[in-house]
């Protein structure tokens, strides 16, 4: 998947500012200018995990973009299955290269395929946790939200 | 002629006739000489030749039995074949010479040689397995001989006729069984999953009970797909369970003595506190941090009743730091009374005594019951099945009060069954596994019972609170992955006994999250296909509007705040109830009649009997929290049950699919999480000191069964210790290192300013020099500023995608005061190989040279790490030497002075230590003079007891540990191994805190944190990045 596949815990000075892309009252906690920016831990969850076929593919940031292309590449082949359309997501930094596999793909089958995208937002959570957690009060949470896209890749039914 | 070969000789000559020379008694002086030596010498049989003697046997004084005797064949020394024939021959003294020699022929002749069986008697392809104790196997003419042969064989051996037992029809009958599980369990507990894991895996006795280790069957990397993909079980009821019962404020002030804030959540912890989530701290003697730690607990407190200030606490410790855990609690909470366990007072757990059960069962067991049985019932109580503690006697306190502070402590080892899902579809299992419990009827409503359940269904609070559980835990069913469940996660929840609705077949349970359900996400089609080139924006917007819909509200809600603070009540807190539900558990045998009855075949059981609703307790364990990557790896749950109820959750779970792991998987999980194992990574509390020694002892003797031609020469490989780590030389040297480097810097240097701070140093260190040992750094600022030093990276060495403005740049101001504040510290670390490689237990730590560094920035092709030359055994001379003394000393009763061997050996020692680095660096040629105290006492003349010498190991006091090889020694590896996940060997151990940050210093910017790691059977060094993470 994407970048916010490998969250970490990082003593974070928190933004005062909710980031761009989704309002950040999370119903865990009260707003977060009220925070103090110092004696929190951020610490990211996983997004959603979603069903996964057989066809689709999370792309991230992580592993070699060659691989993955490789990957897409076998899947429509008829030696990795043969799919007549697979799936690609990218979430929040991976859109971009999400988008450049399908574009390869669609360009290194002289035509062949089509590109059907969409886009959609996922809600991400982040755990605020207190350093010192017998003064500060509760541990917060605070979602906050992520653009994905998916975008099918195919082959058009012949008629 | 090899040793064996003469032994053989020997041992079969040992029964002939010793000579059988004729010495003519009254010579004739004209033939003295020549009338029998000749011919004998011809015949090869009587005169001792010395050539024939053989020449290895060099230690024999012995008689001539030793020296006569025929050998075999052409002897090549013993070439002399006299060819001067007599010329004349006495008849008398020759005819008895003959005469004598066949008499001995035949004596020889008669008696058996060499081995005494008779099988030897008969040819090697008439021979047949279990003849020595089936003589009928043999031919006749034999039998009588062997008959007697094994009886006098019997006799001498010692060995007594043995009673003849049971057959073993009588001794699998169930009484006798459970007797003799009984008696075996005496020593070392089992847990009840005990003969489910003695069938499948390899068992150990460890810490006082019988624990699976690792399953027969080869399934190491199904286990960690199963941890990582799917779920896997593990039986932790091993872990002991200590219960205080007391007011808040009371306890808490008494346990805040044990902890420290700067190591994290402590007792005090809100959300712990509300009863909501669990937690964990790492306890410390009273009022000791941050020297003496005793060892991570885990926590959880019951939810507040209201309107009453009395609450009850868990803590649940490791078997091994209970002993240390259990007195300090005593003291700390001033418990000393004990209360002895006879009559069965408020707060005591039920013995397990041999008591018959309660009424019910045996009604119940009426239909089925034996003519056997009912007749054993006549004689007296039918041998119980134990459960609970059954090495404990029935009358030894297991709960303490104290008068002054009102808290009650309680030991519950056992008590409480405990198992571990790890993995994201543990959820899955759980909600396939267990369902809500139902209410009872209304007809069984009005009876009274003894069971507990049908007196919880008419308290209508209860029943609401049920209900609200029960509602909490069908949401869990849209939840994708464990981890998204906040970290701690505790829910109540009473289920009926999952063994009604086994399932025919092993199957697989998945969490049935559709497309549709996982909206918030991540997508869903619409049928048109639009082209990426053409976008419709309205399109796009309605969809966004679809797919921000929040999926099911409670998922959501259950994901962003947990479960709400009342649902975390469970009956399980209640002995009372915990009793009752072990005592009237149906039997497996009860549960199988009622299978039988039912119409369709492998249908669900119901109506549901009574006695079949159990509490729980599910207590969420977050996975990996440290780090920047693989967030939530290993998260799982806990499933608490009461004893007696093991089997009837373990093999419905089972039965979902899971992957089943012992001892060996709960190491690689720790591992996977780059969190300490207990007792194996904490060697500064007592528990892990006690492993450490354990370990040490088992991994000598595993090195001392191989024959010593096959064993690793360490010492050639210039590891110092490869069954245990000197951790306190370690943290000793690395202080005087770093000492001198300070002192040497600040003379060149800044001279007046750093003078106070050396002074405080020093007063420091006298402080902390009192209380001898050294420490594991687990302040958490300290670890987060390190940390930020390390430049925090993902495996394989890649830089994070985001680096952080460190908070304090590392410079000597700031090194010098973290270094006062933590004097002689150990910091726990993980190391990733950037290159091939697969790091093993006690893998040395060391710190990389400028020029492996400058090697490794040019891009060497095929530059994997340098290579540390060969050392040189010292002792492998003196090892021999000793070996040829002690044989002599056996031999010949005469000891030779040990003390003339010994000089030599000394002056050896002190050269080695001294030579120690062939090839030493600038950093190392610092250390040098670190070491000079320890080698002058290594080279003591006394030297290391005799016994301690073992080939290809140093004897015991060590050289300096920093200085033996050519590359500084660090720290070592407690746990390593290729990670599956990451895809690269990993490591996770200790380094000396004065060490690393030294190191980090003369590192260059854009190269800090990297060092060296070595296995301790090979001598190249491979590059790791070093991580703190936090």
């Amino acid at each position: 998947m994407s970048e916010a596949r490998s969250p970490g815990s990082t003593a974070a000075l928190l933004p005062q500012t909710p980031p761009a892309g989704g309002p950040a009252a999370g119903p865990g906690g009260p707003p977060s200018a009220e925070m103090d920016p110092v004696e929190y831990t951020l610490r990211k969850r996983l997004p959603r995990k979603l069903p996964k076929r057989r066809n689709d593919v999370y792309v991230n940031m992580k592993t070699d973009f060659r691989a993955q292309l490789a990957r897409c590449q076998k899947l429509l082949e008829g030696s990795g299955g043969g799919h007549r359309e697979i799936c690609v997501h990218g979430l929040g930094l991976a859109i971009n290269r999400a988008i450049n596999i399908a574009l390869q793909l669609q360009a290194g089958s002289q035509g062949a395929l089509q590109l059907a995208a969409n886009t959609s937002t996922v809600e991400l959570v982040d755990d605020l946790e207190p350093d010192d957690p017998d003064e500060a009060g509760e541990p917060m949470t605070r979602t906050r939200n992520n653009s994905a896209i998916h975008i099918k890749v195919y082959y058009p039914d012949p008629q | 002629m090899s040793g064996s070969k003469q032994r053989m000789r020997e041992k079969k000559l040992s029964k002939q006739p010793a000579s059988v020379q004729y010495t003519p008694p009254p010579p004739p002086p004209s033939s003295s000489s020549c009338p029998s030596t000749p011919l004998n010498g011809s015949q090869g049989s009587g005169t001792p030749m010395p050539g024939h003697s053989s020449s290895t046997h060099d230690a024999s004084p012995g008689g001539p039995s030793d020296q006569g005797g025929w050998v075999r064949g052409h002897q090549k020394d013993g070439g002399d074949y006299r060819v001067d024939f007599p010329k004349y021959i006495t008849a008398t003294p020759f005819t008895m010479a003959r005469a004598m020699e066949i008499q001995a022929m035949l004596k020889a002749v008669t008696k058996a040689a060499g081995s005494c069986h008779v099988f030897g008697a008969i040819p090697k392809h008439m021979r047949r397995r279990a003849m020595s104790h089936n003589t009928k196997r043999l031919p006749r003419r034999l039998r009588e001989v062997a008959n007697r042969m094994r009886e006098k064989g019997l006799k001498a051996g010692g060995k007594k006729e043995q009673p003849k037992s049971k057959s073993r029809k009588a001794r699998r009958r169930h009484g006798n069984l459970l007797l003799e599980f009984n008696r075996r369990q005496r020593k070392n507990m089992w847990l009840e999953t005990h003969i489910w894991h003695a069938k499948r895996f390899h068992v150990l006795k460890k810490w006082g009970y019988c624990l699976g280790d690792r399953p027969t069957s080869k399934c190491y990397r199904a286990c960690h797909r199963a941890m990582s993909n799917h779920c896997l079980l593990q039986d932790l009821s091993y872990y002991c369970c200590i219960e205080l019962q007391g007011e808040e404020d009371k306890l808490l002030a008494c346990l805040s003595r044990l902890t420290s804030k700067e190591t994290g959540p402590t007792f005090a912890a809100v959300l712990a506190l509300s009863g909501r989530r669990q937690g964990g701290a790492t306890l410390y003697r009273a009022g000791q941090y941050p020297s003496q730690p005793l060892g991570p607990v885990t926590f959880l407190w019951r939810p507040r009743t209201s309107g009453s200030s009395h609450r009850q606490l868990w803590l649940w410790a490791h078997p091994t730091l209970k002993q240390d855990l259990l007195p300090e609690l005593q003291s700390v909470c001033q418990c000393s009374e004990p209360i002895i366990p006879v009559v069965p007072p408020v707060a005591m757990p039920v013995q397990p005594a041999p008591t018959p059960s309660p009424g019910p069962r045996k009604a119940d067991r009426i239909p089925g019951a034996k003519r056997k049985r009912s007749a054993r019932d006549e004689d007296g109580p039918p041998e119980k099945k134990i459960v609970g503690d059954g090495t404990r006697p029935p009358s030894a306190p297991v709960s303490w009060t104290s008068a002054s502070t009102g808290i009650l402590i309680t030991d519950l080892t056992l008590e409480i069954v405990r198992y571990r899902l790890i993995g994201p579809q543990s959820h899955a299992v759980l909600t396939e596994a267990l369902e809500a419990a139902t209410q009872c009827d209304a007809m069984s409503n009005a009876m009274t019972t003894p069971l507990w359940w049908p007196d919880h269904c008419k308290d209508q609070a209860k029943m609401t609170l049920h209900w609200q559980q029960a509602e909490v835990f069908e949401t869990f069913k849209g939840v994708c992955s464990t981890g998204e469940v906040p970290s701690g996660t505790v829910l109540g929840l009473n289920v009926e006994d999952p063994r009604l609705a086994l399932p025919q077949k092993r199957t697989k349970a998945l969490s049935d999250v559709t497309a549709d359900q996982a909206p918030g996400g991540w997508f869903e089609y619409t049928s048109g296909s639009v082209l990426l080139g053409s976008l419709c924006l309205v399109m796009q917007m309605c969809q966004v509007r679809i797919l921000v819909e929040p999926y099911a509200d409670k998922t959501r809600e259950l994901m962003l705040k947990g479960v709400p603070e009342h649902c975390c009540q469970s009956s399980l807190w209640d002995h009372f109830v915990r009793d009752n539900v072990t005592d009237n558990r149906l039997s497996e045998q009860e549960i199988n009649r009622m299978k039988r009855e039912v119409l369709v075949p492998g249908s669900r059981l119901s109506p549901t009997p009574l006695q079949s609703r159990v509490p729980v307790l599910l207590v969420h364990q977050p996975g990996k929290q440290v780090g920047q990557e693989m967030g939530s790896w290993g998260a799982g749950w806990d499933l608490l049950l009461p004893k007696g109820w093991g089997m009837a959750f373990w093999v419905p779970l089972v039965y979902r699919g899971v992957r089943i792991g012992g001892l060996k998987m709960a190491i690689k999980h720790s591992q996977g999480q780059g969190a300490p194992h207990f007792p194996h990574d904490y060697p500064d509390c007592p528990a892990g000191v006690r492993f450490q020694e354990e370990q040490e002892a088992e991994l000598l003797n595993k090195f001392k069964r191989r024959p010593p031609a096959k064993r690793t020469n360490y010492i050639k490989h210039g590891c110092l210790a490869p069954f245990s780590c000197p951790w306190q030389q370690l943290a000793e040297e690395w202080e005087l290192i770093v000492g001198e480097a300070a002192e040497a810097g600040h003379g060149a240097e800044l001279g007046v300013r750093t003078d106070a701070q050396e002074v405080t140093s020093q007063g420091e260190c006298s402080a902390t020099v009192a209380q001898s040992g050294f420490s594991v750094l687990r302040n958490r600022k300290s670890l987060r500023l390190l940390s930020a030093w390390c430049r925090p990276t993902t495996s394989k060495g890649q830089r994070s995608l985001r680096a952080r403005d460190q908070a304090a740049p590392l410079d000597a101001a700031s090194q010098a005061a973290f270094l006062t504040t933590h004097v002689r510290a150990l910091a726990w670390v993980r190391l990733s190989l950037l290159t091939k490689g697969k790091p093993e237990l006690h893998a040395q730590v060391c710190v990389a040279t400028q020029e492996d560094l400058r090697r490794l920035a040019d891009k060497e092709a095929d530059f994997g790490g340098p290579l540390e030359h060969p050392h040189k055994d010292r002792f492998k001379s003196r090892v021999k030497r000793r070996k040829k003394t002690s044989k002599k000393t056996q031999t010949s009763s005469t000891a030779p002075p040990t003390s003339k061997a010994s000089d030599p050996d000394a002056a050896d020692l002190a050269r080695a230590s001294a030579t120690g680095s062939p090839d030493p660096t600038p950093a190392s040629s610092v250390a040098e003079r670190g070491q000079t105290p320890v080698s002058a006492s290594a080279a003591t003349p006394q030297g290391p007891p005799s016994s301690d010498l073992v080939l290809g190991l140093w004897p015991d006091p060590l050289p300096s540990v920093t200085a033996h090889c050519s590359r500084v020694t660090l720290g070592w590896v407690t746990q390593g191994d290729f990670s599956l996940s990451a895809g690269c060997g990993e490591a996770l151990g200790l380094v000396s805190l004065e060490g690393l940050v030294h190191t980090l210093m003369a590192q260059p910017a854009e190269q800090r944190g990297l060092v060296l790691l070595r296995n301790p059977s090979a001598l190249h060094y491979r590059l790791a990045k070093l991580n703190v993470e936090v």
